[in-house]
């Protein structure tokens, strides 16, 4: 026992010793991903983030960081060129509408998987017959409810049936996170495919194809040169993906070199400090991201279904709200710019955006006004201050959640017209207390599914919306229903924005934030800026050393 | 009373050893038997709990579908069902071997179990080579030096090392001596290269240094030792700590007894009394320690692996948490309460060889 004991202890020692020894000997090795040249485009390029994959199966997977990755691998019969969201052929020759419930798609022909497999309108209608299908609980099928029926005619032909004629959005459905093409030799019809599986059968047509998969760790991609669509040649040789979950250490790292670009999502106190660092580049985008206070027309102060019940009062209220809030203080002191002044519930940079917040409330160019807002309360007959009861919520919207309704708070409450009881709610409670009117007052976050004025009203104001706040309005019904199937690019506009103008006098919710893109790059890396476009897609094809 | 009147005259005592191997058999029995009803327990109470707290489909899709679609998900998921009903089907397929799919990342639970737990299991190796290195010796000399200033420090230094949070220590490390000093990387397990290298092997054991090796990547064994430092260091010194401070506790016990005492007599030198004659039976008590500290470590590495991007089992159960993966967190913590529990059996089988007095 004593002679074992000495072994195993000497064992130890030894170890150890070694370890240390190593260690003392050897510096980090292999950072940034392991490029091979500088300044060309036989660089390797190193992205990170702390998004998530769920699946690379498009139909198991409805987030961001799943979506990044399969615009790097699956094509679309649309999609948008960089710097701009307007949808393009890809696999695509043509596509429109050839009635007004058909959208006609003539493909390219020719085309071949990186696996060897034949690349053509099966392939399409398997894809899109596969996502309604599966309707996994985690997939976008959601997103394909216009769609009737899908014919081939031929093999480079695809001709789908709407159930509502002229969808103005279809084309931006046909780049979506629904709208993926993938190979019918390989995924099954009725059920998701695992990534392993994927990888391995080289099911791919993009850009790149994976050659190492280690989900939500690292993920090796390599362009692949027979890619014949709207993006086209990447100007690198490869790429890879690296995994966060602390964006502590993603920020030291792109500081550092061991990474190229960081995108997706540092805090904005770690933007701020990198924006004073000489190595790295900050790049900010258009985002889609919008962030509001919702008020529940039914249990808000005056609401319908409060005792004190007062329609113009519950108005007067909200416009009083309007008048105070100062949201460029947000942006600059909680967001550090990182999210932008929202001026109304169509985000710039979308056609028909519009600031109807802006003139409508305040001081008529973006300042809060204590005076509008005290004599639309006294107008209204209130007197002494109205408790409201805020809700927001931490973890799904950020932590800087708590910093920007600390704020929203102070601002109303330095008016002397209201007092403010403010309350955080675990998200998957949030959610659902939200929905199920507990919450009179309360912030909401939106990310669009397709980059379109559209998405930003149809889901949400039409009556039992994503707000579910108990707001109506058939005027506004019937021109967001018009503005759908409206083919005149100009007379759509203007009903877009009629849409906003009367939604900022109903203030059904409060428009606050529009978030920004930024992704942070080594100072020799090129190209970022032009991916971070209003199609919220980064292409690392663009990028380069 | 009366018992003791009725029990047996002390001349009729069963044979030795007979006795002394029913009771070892019937310990170790009943030691093992434990082990179902500990997991058992666990398993049900993450069931319930889990499912109290939220679904999935709420966390991935909230916000971005309407109610009514989110309930219909649900109810096609089947997580609307009558808990019991629920819970008997899943009490079903673990009988069965059947662990199921994650919900949130679509793997194989099975897959997701040895995947991250190679990982969680070099940082444990790791952390506890870290704690036996600094602890016993550290401990060994402070005994040596008993009530001196080095001994006052070192006590004070064990108290710090486990009153210290693990994500605390890891943070500081991190500070100092990554993005201070620059002497170890910020995070993770390799760099991207070793990453690269590692995943092309054949038919890897998960853990890395250990793959290094089996492949003579000597390059690669030095990147990814010199990855480890800091989470191990950081994990380590909380169990340190507690070592410390036992060694120190028994070799001083030691150092009084008669046997040590005679050898003082005879002139052996007082390094050697330490090193050689005291602390071989003061190593004892370390063995059960470790059984309660592999709980801790656990513990420990769920903020070590998120603090160091140490993709392992702590961190996934942070993310699984996140996202009210029923299936994973159960699988996780099942696994956990199995290595816990079987971990606890083997010390006290352990610690019951070596101590005939804590048999039942």
């Amino acid at each position: 026992m004593t002679k074992s004991n000495k072994a195993l202890h000497g064992a130890i020692a030894l170890a150890g010793i070694s370890a240390l020894a190593l260690t003392a000997c050897t510096g980090p090795s292999g950072g940034g991903g392991g490029s091979t040249a500088s300044g060309n485009a036989g660089s390797t390029i190193a992205y990170g983030t702390t998004d998530k994959v769920t699946a690379l199966d498009p139909a198991g997977s409805y987030d961001n960081g799943s979506f990044m990755v399969m615009n790097q691998i699956y094509s679309f019969l649309m999609n948008s060129k960089p710097g701009g969201a307007e949808p393009a052929p890809d696999l695509a020759e043509s596509g429109s509408f050839t009635a007004p419930t058909e959208f006609t798609v003539k493909m390219k022909s020719d085309l071949k998987w990186a696996n060897g497999h034949v690349l053509d309108s099966k392939d399409v209608k398997f894809s899109f017959d596969r996502q309604t299908k599966i309707a996994d609980p985690n997939g976008p099928a959601s997103l394909l409810g216009n769609i009737k029926s899908i014919a081939t005619p031929d093999a480079n032909t695809v001709v789908f049936t709407l159930s509502k004629a002229n969808d103005q959005t279809f084309a931006q459905i046909l780049q979506s996170p629904a709208a993926p093409i993938v190979d019918d030799e390989v995924f099954p019809a009725d059920k998701l495919l695992s990534d392993e599986e994927i990888v391995k059968a080289k099911a791919f047509y993009g850009q790149y194809v994976i050659d190492s998969y280690n989900k939500n760790t690292l993920i090796s991609l390599t362009a692949w040169p027979d890619y014949k669509g709207v993006l086209g040649k990447p100007a690198n040789a490869g790429a890879t993906i690296k995994y966060y979950t602390d964006q502590t250490n993603m920020k030291l790292e792109v500081k550092g070199g061991q990474i190229d670009v960081a995108n997706r999502s540092l805090s904005a106190t770690d933007i701020d400090d990198l924006k004073k660092d000489s190595n790295v580049t900050v790049n900010v985008g258009p985002g889609g991201e919008m962030r509001y206070i919702v008020f529940n027309f039914d249990t808000m102060p005056f609401g319908a279904k409060t005792p004190e019940a007062d329609p113009k009062k519950a108005l007067a209220v909200r416009q009083a709200a309007a008048n105070l809030v100062d949201r460029q203080a947000i942006s600059d002191q909680v967001y550090k710019g990182t999210y932008l002044p929202m001026w109304s519930n169509v985000p710039s940079g979308f056609l028909g955006a519009n600031e109807s917040f802006k003139e409508a409330y305040g001081d008529g160019s973006g300042k809060p006004s204590l005076d509008k807002a005290k004599k639309v309360m006294s107008d209204a007959g209130i007197s002494g201050p109205v408790n409201i009861k805020l809700q927001y919520n931490p973890d799904h919207y950020g932590k800087s959640s708590g910093d920007e309704y600390a704020m929203v708070k102070d601002q109303l409450e330095k008016s002397g017209l209201f007092t403010v009881d403010l309350q955080s709610t675990e998200w998957v409670t949030y959610n659902a207390a939200s929905k199920k009117d507990s919450y009179p007052v309360f912030q909401l976050g939106w990310f669009p599914d397709f980059s379109d004025a559209d998405n930003y009203l149809t889901p949400m104001f039409p009556k039992g919306g994503f707000f579910n706040n108990h707001y109506s309005n058939t005027d506004v019904e019937a021109l967001i229903a018009k503005q759908l199937v409206t083919a005149d690019k100009s007379e759509r506009e203007k009903t877009i924005k009629d849409i906003q103008d009367q939604l900022a006098k109903d203030i059904s919710t409060l428009p606050l934030l529009q978030g920004a893109q930024v992704a942070v790059s080594g100072k020799s890396v090129k190209g970022v800026d032009s991916t971070l476009d209003a199609s919220f897609k980064f292409r690392l094809g663009q990028v380069s050393k | 009373m009366a018992t003791m009147i009725d029990a047996p005259p002390p001349t009729v005592a069963p044979p030795k050893s007979k006795s002394a191997g029913g009771g070892l058999g019937r310990y170790i029995l009943i030691r093992f038997l434990l082990i179902f009803p500990t997991i058992f327990i666990l398993v049900t109470l993450v069931f319930f709990l889990m499912r109290i707290t939220g679904d999935p489909i709420t966390a991935a899709q909230g916000g971005r579908l309407p109610q009514e679609q989110i309930d219909a998900l649900i109810h096609q998921a089947g997580y609307d069902r009558n808990l019991f009903i629920q819970y008997i089907e899943y009490l079903g397929n673990i009988a069965t071997g059947n662990f199921g799919r994650t919900i949130s990342d679509g793997r194989p639970v099975i897959e997701m179990l040895t995947t991250f737990g190679a990982a969680t299991l070099e940082l444990s190796i790791n952390a506890l080579l870290v704690a036996l290195l600094v602890g016993i010796p550290l401990g060994m000399f402070a005994a040596h030096k008993r009530d001196k200033v080095p001994d006052a420090f070192l006590r004070l230094f064990a108290i710090l090392c486990y009153a210290t949070p693990v994500f605390f220590a890891g943070l500081l490390l991190k500070l100092v001596f990554s993005v201070g000093l620059g002497w170890f990387p910020v995070a993770g397990r390799a760099s991207t290269t070793t990453e690269l290298a590692m995943g092309r092997l054949g038919a890897p054991t998960g853990i890395y240094w250990l793959d290094a090796l089996r492949s003579n990547d000597l390059a690669a064994f030095g990147d990814i030792v010199h990855h480890a430092v800091l989470p191990a260091v950081a994990l380590g010194l909380l169990t340190a700590g507690v070592f410390l401070r036992l060694v120190r506790t028994n070799v001083i016990g030691t150092l009084g007894k008669d046997y040590v005492e005679a050898g003082r007599s005879r002139g052996v030198s007082e390094f050697r009394l330490v090193t050689k004659h005291a602390y071989k039976p003061a190593l004892i008590p370390i063995i059960t320690v470790m059984g309660l500290q592999i709980a801790l470590m656990l513990g420990g590495a769920v903020l070590t692996e998120t603090t160091f991007e140490w993709k392992g089992l702590g961190y996934q159960l942070a993310q699984y948490l996140t996202a009210r993966d029923f299936v994973a967190v159960q699988g996780i913590v099942m696994l956990l309460a199995v290595i816990v529990a079987v971990t606890n059996f083997v010390v006290d089988i352990a610690a019951a060889l070596i101590d005939p007095r804590v048999r039942y």
